[in-house]
């Protein structure tokens, strides 16, 4: 179930729309946020508040790519390999996750702790190669640093 | 008048339409996916593109609608060419399987593939692959047979409002689907299937099993689970029923059907159909030739009514069996000298009913299903409408969406999402909220409405507790009730759906006929049997004979026995509860059973079972080796709906057509009771249904001179061709505890109507067992949460009477301190639990003895 400020905050969604549908796309991220994907569970509980038939929250939900489908891990790498990226080094950075943390694309490690998904392009080009890990921005990547950064994320 | 001219031909229309309909009118046919008849209008699919002079491009016919002087054009080969795209369109993905889809035969792709081609498909790619859905035990679905016209979502969201299905992911990848992505949590109606026009969304109730031409025979009949009767088609092939559909625009449910309906007709062809009669003979039930039993019968019946009298036979009606079969049954009864004749019909519906009309007149209830969907405020009370009668909950989910009012005193889950607002008070207080909301619009309509001099007397001496004395009674707010009392005061059409549990009770009957009145609503009763309107009009009551004359009007009593040749008793005889005692007490020795499952199907089941037991003999006459048929002396295998003529009377009490759409070797009901009547010697000279509708309408002034010809074009509506009694009125006294609240807390035991079941012939449904297989105790999240119960626990409910183990389920649909069980499961029914008092006027069981606890097992 949703926390009693989590429903607070879809309530006060709700009363923004003159038909509960408005608000279903910030309610699905909120509840992503609060139980790490769009599982039933979460689907259920934005139906209990908002009224809105959970089939058809799942609809509009698998419409959209940044929907999370399927458990994650407790953070997410979301990394670019596009041109800027990969010719500063972006696909040794794969590598490196996938061996280091065991964190292969599109999956999540063994431990639970990370899960990559490959990025097109984030806007930072100028700073190549560069990823987001849960909504924090990070660039100028290296070998050595990544490992730094990623420490910080248990 | 608008003129428009469709393929050079000209067409005058009294108000705008849209083309497609105009030309379907016309017997024009323009190709659609997309557009169906009782769906909104969604132009998606392309396939009825028409021409249209100084239009710019081709136009889609089921969204344009027409104006004067326009010319259409629906075949051309500009048209045909883009047709044809659309149809190349929907093959890129549409596998080409027609020879092991089901569809085949009745697809509208198929067809229009056949007629706009094309012939070939350019397409190299591969065509994306859905395996099938075979995770649901009813509906299969095919989903890369789809082809995205949204039929089966519009129906679930905008017709049924179950919103089960949903269009999920995207563009080609897009597909239908239910929440799960695998089986269906839903309310199983099926309408869906009907509409899908290609093979994506199916039954698996008759999967691979024939094809739509080799269908013999096309029967149009009735719904045999519920009052609402809804009218089907029976599809047969080669004597055996391979499934029931459906016809938009036929009968009160327009295209629809409810899961009982479409899913349930299984039992009819169940193994354990009783076959042969059977005699008790040493304890054990033992086949026997039909003479030895219809002899045994009548020999009994004769030696006990010479010995202890008339008065000591006593016969339960049929709420499943025909008018004709029931007219027969009570007339055998009454040739043995008895008015002991009751049914099921006395557990709500004929007592409210009777109340209705003493109150308001005779016909009252006598209300076209269509004018729930045309109202702006819908009141129900006492029962769960979309649970009760599916499709009659449709029609308030209608309403609901069109922006009528819709609210609920009582549980009615099935309306959560479709409410406006709904009272719950303790299950005992309905008459508070009622009493407190007449006084509540009263007060806003400042006068009463004038014309029924009497019962306005009566209204100014009810001594009605106030809105708010009554929501203090049973802890509601005043301010709710008062709103609501304006929003119903305020609405100029209102329909007011009452179920058993307050037509039942002669107080919240007579606060509904009050409620009626001042709001000038329309009364609809809920009907949980198929006949139980039948069962009254046939005159299958201790007090009325046939057509709703009352026995104790001695001219009319002596006509009907003189038409019969016997000399009906003048003493009114036990209704079914007062039955139940006397054989208790050894009053009533024999009992005739019809149809009808007493041992399981009336409440205080222990005690009802003791009291079957002491009688001298009992007879059972069914189609399945029932509780009852168990402890019978003789047990009687009559046939089932679908193999027999004859004619059901539905809640809007309009009479419709039951036909034989199969043949087995058996008698029908009626067929049986005219042997034994014959042996005991009364005139039963029937040799078809139609001989006894003949003297039905020779016999009962409200059907006089009906005939089936008259039934099947329509002239079926009450009160027929005949003459309704001419209503002698009557007002009983409230109770004096009739505004009172009870004080005790608690969890509340009530009885559970499953969606999916009807009782002793749903059980023998394969399919509706595989949706729901076995009894539950039904508790809110919070509820449970208290008593340490997870879904799946096995929980022991006990009261005075009895205890229970059953499954906890927790269903959101819940609010409050409710536990709910059902009355479906062989050795699992509420009534095993609960107690009753009779109502004084109405007679119904009234359920006692509520107060249960719960442990966890």
């Amino acid at each position: 179930m949703l926390s009693d400020k989590t429903i607070e905050e879809v309530e006060a969604l709700k009363r923004r729309y003159p038909d509960p549908r408005g608000a279903i796309l910030p309610s699905l991220y909120i509840a992503q946020r609060e139980f790490g994907w769009l599982s039933p569970e979460a689907f259920e509980a934005v139906s209990i508040v908002l009224g809105v038939p959970k089939a058809h929250l799942r609809g509009v939900a698998s419409f959209y790519a940044m929907y999370r489908h399927k458990p994650v891990g407790r953070h997410l790498i979301q990394l670019c390999t596009n041109v800027s990226c990969m010719i500063f080094g972006a696909e040794d950075l794969v590598s490196l996750l996938k061996n280091r943390y065991g964190a292969e694309v599109g999956g999540t490690s063994p431990d639970g702790r990370f899960s990559l998904v490959i990025m097109e392009c984030i806007g930072a080009c100028e700073a190549a190669p560069a990823m987001l890990v849960n909504e924090d921005f990070h660039n100028n990547l290296t070998e050595n640093n990544i490992t730094e950064i990623l420490e910080k994320y248990k | 008048m608008i003129t428009i001219t469709i393929n050079n031909k000209e067409i005058r229309l009294e108000r705008p339409v849209t083309v497609l309909e105009a030309a379907k009118a016309n017997g024009i046919k323009i190709p659609h996916f997309c557009h169906h008849g009782i769906l909104e209008q969604w132009g998606g699919c392309r396939m009825c593109l028409v021409e249209v002079e100084k239009m710019p491009r081709l136009q889609t016919a089921c969204t344009l609608f027409v104006t004067d002087g326009m010319v259409v054009m629906t075949e051309s080969e500009t048209i045909s060419n883009a047709r044809r795209s659309v149809l190349e369109f929907i093959l890129i993905n549409h596998p080409l399987d027609c020879p092991v889809c089901d569809k085949a035969g009745e697809c509208k792709l198929q067809d229009y593939v056949m007629q706009y081609g094309p012939t070939a498909g350019r397409f190299k790619e591969p065509k994306i692959r859905h395996p099938e859905g075979l995770n649901d035990p009813l509906i299969v679905r095919n989903q890369e047979r789809c082809i995205m016209c949204t039929r089966c979502v519009r129906m679930c969201s905008g017709i049924q409002g179950a919103s089960a299905i949903a269009v999920t992911n995207r563009g080609n990848h897009s597909s239908m689907e239910p929440f799960s992505g695998e089986r269906f949590d839903c309310e199983y109606c099926g309408n869906c299937l009907t509409v899908c026009p290609v093979g994506a969304i199916m039954s698996r109730l008759h999967r691979y099993s024939y094809r739509s031409w080799q269908v013999t025979d096309e029967i149009q009949t009735v719904c045999p689970f519920c009052g609402v009767g809804c009218t089907m088609i029976a599809q047969v092939r080669d004597n055996a029923l391979m499934r029931v559909v459906p016809k938009l625009g036929l009968g009160s449910n327009k295209g629809l059907l409810c899961n009982r309906g479409r899913f349930g007709y299984e039992y009819v062809g169940s193994g354990e159909r009783l076959k042969n009669p059977l005699i008790k003979k040493n304890g054990k039930l033992q086949p026997a030739s039909w003479e030895e039993a219809l002899d045994t019968v009548a020999s009994r019946l004769k030696d006990i009514k010479n010995s202890s009298g008339g008065n000591a036979i006593a016969g339960i009606a049929g709420a499943r069996c025909t008018n004709e079969d029931n007219y027969a049954f009570q007339k055998l009864i009454r040739g043995l000298g008895s008015n002991n004749i009751d049914s099921i019909a006395r557990m709500g519906f004929a007592g409210g009913q009777r109340i209705f009309e003493g109150m308001l007149g005779p016909g009252v209830t006598s209300t076209p299903l269509s004018g729930i969907a045309d109202s702006d405020a819908v009141l129900v009370v006492g029962g769960d409408p979309s649970e009760v009668n599916p499709v009659l909950g449709v029609h308030i989910r209608m309403a609901f969406k069109k922006g009528a009012k819709v609210i609920t005193i009582g549980h009615a889950p099935g309306l959560g999402r479709h409410r406006t607002a709904g009272l719950l008070p303790h299950p005992q207080a309905d008459g508070v909220v009622m009493g407190g909301l007449i006084s509540a619009i009263l007060k806003d309509k400042k006068s009463l409405p004038g014309g029924n001099r009497p019962l306005e007397e009566k209204i100014t001496v009810m001594h009605l507790p106030s809105a708010d004395d009554a929501a203090a009674a049973c802890k509601l707010s005043a301010e709710d009730i008062g709103r609501l009392a304006k929003q119903l005061a305020g609405a100029s059409s209102v329909s007011i759906v009452v179920g058993r549990e307050a037509g039942g009770n002669k107080d919240t009957a007579m606060l509904v006929s009050v409620l009626s009145y001042i709001l000038n609503a329309r009364i609809y009763l809920m009907s949980e049997r198929p006949n139980e309107q039948g069962l009254v009009d046939m005159g299958c009551l201790p007090d009325m004979l046939p057509g709703g004359r009352p026995l104790a009007e001695e001219g009319l009593r002596k006509k009907c026995g003189a038409s019969w040749g016997i000399d009906i008793p003048a003493d009114e005889g036990l209704t079914l509860m007062e039955m139940i005692q006397a054989a208790s007490s050894g009053g009533i020795k024999a009992m005739y059973v019809m149809g009808e499952n007493p041992a399981f199907n009336l409440p205080d089941t222990k005690n009802t079972e003791e009291a079957l037991r002491r009688l001298d003999f009992l007879v059972v006459q069914d189609i399945f080796m029932t509780e009852t048929a168990r402890m019978a002396d003789v047990v009687l295998p009559a046939l089932s709906w679908i193999e027999k003529d004859g004619t059901y009377t539905n809640a809007e009490r309009k009479i419709q057509r039951l036909k034989k759409a199969i043949s087995i070797t058996g008698m029908e009901d009626w067929k049986i009771v005219a042997e034994v009547g014959k042996r005991i010697g009364l005139k039963m000279p029937y040799g078809k249904a139609a001989d006894i509708m003949k003297e039905i309408a020779r016999v009962s002034p409200l059907h006089a001179g009906l005939t089936y010809a008259d039934i099947e074009g329509g002239d079926n509506l009450w009160p027929y061709k005949g003459e309704p009694h001419k209503n002698w009125f009557s007002f009983p006294e409230l109770s004096a505890d009739a505004f009172t609240s009870p004080a005790e807390e608690g969890l509340c035991l009530m009885l559970e109507k499953p969606l999916f079941h009807s009782g002793t012939l749903s059980r023998k449904s394969p399919a509706l067992n595989s949706i729901s297989p076995e009894a539950v105790l039904r508790l809110s999240p919070a509820t449970a949460s208290g008593l340490n119960l997870k879904d799946g626990d096995f929980a022991k409910v006990s009261t005075e009477k009895g205890s229970l183990s059953l499954k906890v389920k927790i269903d959101r649909g819940i609010d409050g301190p409710a536990a709910f069980v059902s009355n479906n499961f062989e050795g699992r029914g509420l009534f095993s639990l609960t107690g009753y008092r009779l109502d004084p006027v109405t007679k119904s069981p009234l359920t006692e003895g509520r107060q249960i606890s719960i442990e966890k097992e």
